[in-house]
């Protein structure tokens, strides 16, 4: 299978009358937007209003609470669409070509629970631990109708349609534009790999997918994870959107969308691909709170990896407690299937760092990349301006009473930033 | 998945009382998180199967006071695996600095909600559809 991505480098964005993508610059009709948002019947029966705004590199902006970051994209030549199973019909995708507007992204913000949270600062000392603040954000701030406090699992499904077709309406605009740059990403037939690549260790990324339940989910094809039994996946399917979150707990590890359509772990593994390993598929399994899921998923990942003659496996978590007993047993079942493997996770070590870091560990879980101590505290200057509220602060996931100061600074763990400690690894945390 | 006629939730949520279907059996006490654990880990330790992790949910043990972990509702033999799930669930509890703040009515229903939530997910029920059963009763 393989998949072109066209790169539209996105440098500004503007609300205009048109919409458009014109010389770098994104023109977009916030009420055009809306419109398409609301011709979706939830959306239509949950969310009250929308509000939109532009926050850019640098400047004294704060998002916040951030649901979702998406890339917009469109698929231009091949079967499928964006969003397989949930905005476009559910086609295999993962071939063909792809534009991308790459530089900026979709945000969705507003309160679902009274105790969410999620940071984007766009300038200071936040902004270093956040890949947002580098990108051009078109937000959508989602407020929801009277009385969604009986039906909250229906609104957080609309706040999530409306920022996918936010982001597929913006994707559209870039279908007749001429990409300033773009890649091929392939990947063959297992006999065909091991004819190409003889003597190249084969190695397979083992994803593993938050899938708890309400605010921990996340959907492939537009299957709820949970649901799902560990299978395998084309790498250029998840660039392609075949992968979505639902998962708007844990600001700091949760992978947004653009962490899915942009996993670090899969550029990389292309990058090595047919030079240092053979990248040979993405194994996809799902971190369920029943021990017995979490024992025939494990089963199934490290079956997976045998029967694929792998090597070496790199296996990635989401989130924090009951992940870390699939990422355990995960790691112990692969390597006992003779197959070597890495951990990417992130850390709660105590704010000195010193604390046992993971919730479950094993002898043969012995390489590990960390993607930062979520526990480490920060204060965040006040910005100038909030896109969303701030009512929440004092509660959000490593903020606590007096997190939100008078003089509108923040002091909290990193927890509370959007990307913080990644554990792709798609930010630049770590520990040596 | 064990049949609702062989499980029994520790809980001290509740939302989950009123929310599960009858067949279920639940262990609703007022209690803490930590006490949920601890009671969930004398019940393994005295040969009752754990079911669920304890440390469902990225929310935080520190920020969420409510806990609801399925066992077995009869004792069988002590599982290994099981006890030391729940002993490292302690521990990992014991790492976070005990929360401070005031939570309003509507944040402990979120909380509730939430966990709740991940309880049906585990159990195979239908949240969203529990959710509107009590709340049409409410009206």
């Amino acid at each position: 299978m393989k998949l072109e991505l066209g790169y539209i480098q996105i440098t500004d964005i503007q609300f205009s009358k048109e919409s458009k993508v014109e010389n770098g610059t994104l023109f977009v009709d916030a009420d055009a937007v809306k419109a398409f948002m609301y011709e979706d019947d939830d959306v239509k029966e949950w969310v009250k209003s929308f509000s939109f705004d532009i926050a850019k590199p640098g400047e004294s902006v704060r998002i916040t609470p951030v649901k979702d970051v998406i890339e917009p994209r469109v698929k231009v030549e091949g079967p499928g669409g964006q969003f397989p199973g949930v905005i476009a019909k559910v086609d295999t995708v993962g071939s063909g070509k792809t534009h991308v507007l790459r530089g900026m992204a979709v945000v969705t913000a507003g309160k679902i629970v009274g105790f969410q949270e999620g940071i984007i600062d766009m300038t200071g000392p936040g902004a270093d631990y956040t890949p947002f603040s580098k990108l051009f954000n078109f937000v959508v701030v989602a407020e929801p109708k009277e009385g969604y406090e009986d039906h909250k699992h229906e609104y957080e499904h609309a706040v999530r349609i409306a920022g996918l077709r936010a982001a597929t309406f913006i994707g559209e605009l870039g279908r007749n534009v001429q990409p300033d740059s773009s890649e091929s990403f392939e990947t063959l037939g297992i006999k065909e790999g091991i004819e190409k690549y003889p003597d190249l260790p084969r190695v397979a990324y083992v994803h593993m997918l938050q899938s708890q339940g309400l605010l921990h989910d996340t959907y492939v094809y537009g299957v709820d994870a949970k649901r799902t039994l560990t299978t395998i996946l084309y790498p250029t399917e998840t660039m392609d959107g075949a992968i979505l979150s639902g998962n708007c707990v844990s600001a700091c590890d949760k992978n947004t969308t653009y962490h899915h359509q942009n996993n670090p772990v899969v550029a990389e593994l292309f990058a090595q691909h047919g030079k240092t390993l053979n990248y040979v598929c993405n194994i996809i399994t799902n971190e369920n709170v029943y021990l017995a899921d979490k024992q025939r998923s494990s089963d199934w990942s490290a079956k997976l990896c045998r029967l694929l003659d792998l090597d070496g496996a790199i296996i990635s978590q989401e989130g924090f407690g009951n992940p870390d007993t699939d990422l355990i047993m995960n790691t112990k079942k692969i390597e006992l299937q003779g197959v070597k493997t890495t951990i990417i996770t992130d850390e709660y070590a105590g704010q000195d760092g010193k604390s046992q870091s993971l919730a479950d560990a094993d002898p043969l879980a012995d390489a590990v990349v960390t993607g930062g101590n979520a526990n480490q505290v920060i204060i965040l200057p006040k910005l100038d301006k909030v896109i969303g509220m701030l009512d929440y602060v004092d509660t959000i996931a490593g903020g606590h009473a007096g997190s939100l100061r008078p003089d509108g600074s923040i002091e909290a763990e990193i927890q509370v930033i959007t990307g913080a400690t990644n554990e792709m690894g798609f930010n630049t945390l770590s520990a040596r | 998945m064990e049949s609702p006629l062989k499980i029994c939730v520790i809980t001290n949520n509740p939302l989950v009382v009123s929310g599960l279907p009858k067949q279920y059996l639940v262990d609703y006490a007022d209690i803490t998180y930590r006490q949920i654990l601890v009671k969930v880990r004398d019940l393994v330790y005295a040969g009752y199967r754990l079911y669920t992790h304890p440390l469902s949910g990225s929310v935080k043990p520190n920020e969420t006071p409510y806990k609801s972990v399925v066992v077995s509702r009869k004792p069988e033999k002590m599982e290994v695996a099981e006890a030391a799930i729940i002993s490292a669930s302690i521990e990992t509890f014991d790492k976070f600095r005990p929360g401070k703040r005031e939570l309003t009515a509507q944040i402990q229903k979120d909380f509730q909600l939430v966990d709740y939530a991940l309880l049906c997910g585990a159990l195979g029920l239908d949240a969203a559809a529990g959710l509107s059963i009590i709340a049409n009763q409410k009206l």
